[in-house]
């Protein structure tokens, strides 16, 4: 297992929400990661993203710091972060640091997808 | 039991003694989850060891079991200057957004993901005591 390396996809869900699956160690490099692909995904139009944490295990509160800025970047452009397939570890990290209460957390991607989705023809 | 690490400063060398505590947490008997809040710690511990304390961490772990609850205990030595723990920046969730450095959450996670924690500091010597008990539930 290596976890040092993050693994990180990303696409397009519909025209304004972009998802991204990120597995590996979540530090300054896979937070740079994930911020990176973020800003690629809101410069193709999303407005809402959605991070899959499905195979991370692990972070530290420098990988967190840098969702925290994806996220203010999201919100000054009236835009959404949520995430899903949190361990209970990772969710109380967030919650400690605050992420929870601007972004919505989701028990798996297709319960994310379809609130998500819901939202955006509501 | 005990495992002592003596890490350098390389990059992500924490995960080396996070790999510890899933090993010892796990022969212990410890649950997943709690096996993970103590991983997490001591990445935090290491991170900030490595980055005030400047040069080589100790880690040392081993199982304590006193009035019947065993638990994890977690050691985390630098060599820096040292600080004053009662002085040390206390984060708060309501304050993160806005501000230019979104850093210093490390003694606060520490804190709220073990189950007991002392912190003795002063020049040449910090060690962050760490305590995670073992126990089969989240």
């Amino acid at each position: 297992m290596n976890e040092e390396q993050i693994k990180l996809s990303k696409d397009l869900l519909a025209d304004d929400i972009g998802l991204i699956a990120a597995a590996g160690y979540i530090n300054n490099e896979g937070g740079q990661a994930i911020a990176d692909a973020a800003t690629d995904l809101m410069g193709e139009g999303a407005t809402t993203l959605l991070i899959d944490l499905e195979g991370t295990r692990i972070i530290n509160s420098i990988g967190v710091s840098i969702l925290l800025e994806i996220l203010e970047k999201l919100l000054d452009e009236q835009g959404r972060l949520a995430f899903c397939n949190l361990t209970p570890t990772i969710s109380k990290t967030f919650e400690i640091m605050g992420l929870v209460q601007y972004a919505a957390v989701y028990p798996s991607r297709e319960v994310a997808r379809a609130a998500l989705e819901g939202d955006a023809t509501s | 039991m005990e495992v002592v690490l003596h890490l350098p400063v390389v990059p992500n060398v924490e995960l080396v003694a996070a790999k510890a505590v899933e090993t010892l947490g796990g022969a212990l008997g410890m649950h997943q989850t709690r096996v993970e809040a103590a991983s997490v710690a001591v990445v935090e511990a290491c991170l900030n060891a490595m980055e005030h304390g400047g040069g080589p961490v100790t880690v040392r772990l081993r199982s304590k079991n006193e009035a019947a609850r065993p638990c994890l205990v977690i050691e985390v030595e630098d060599h820096g200057k040292g600080f004053n723990p009662e002085r040390a920046p206390q984060n708060s969730p309501s304050r993160i957004l806005g501000r230019a450095s979104k850093r210093g959450w490390g003694l606060t996670l520490i804190r709220e993901l073990m189950d007991e924690v002392q912190i003795r500091s002063a020049p040449g010597k910090t060690l962050v005591y760490m305590c995670k008990y073992v126990e089969s539930a989240p």
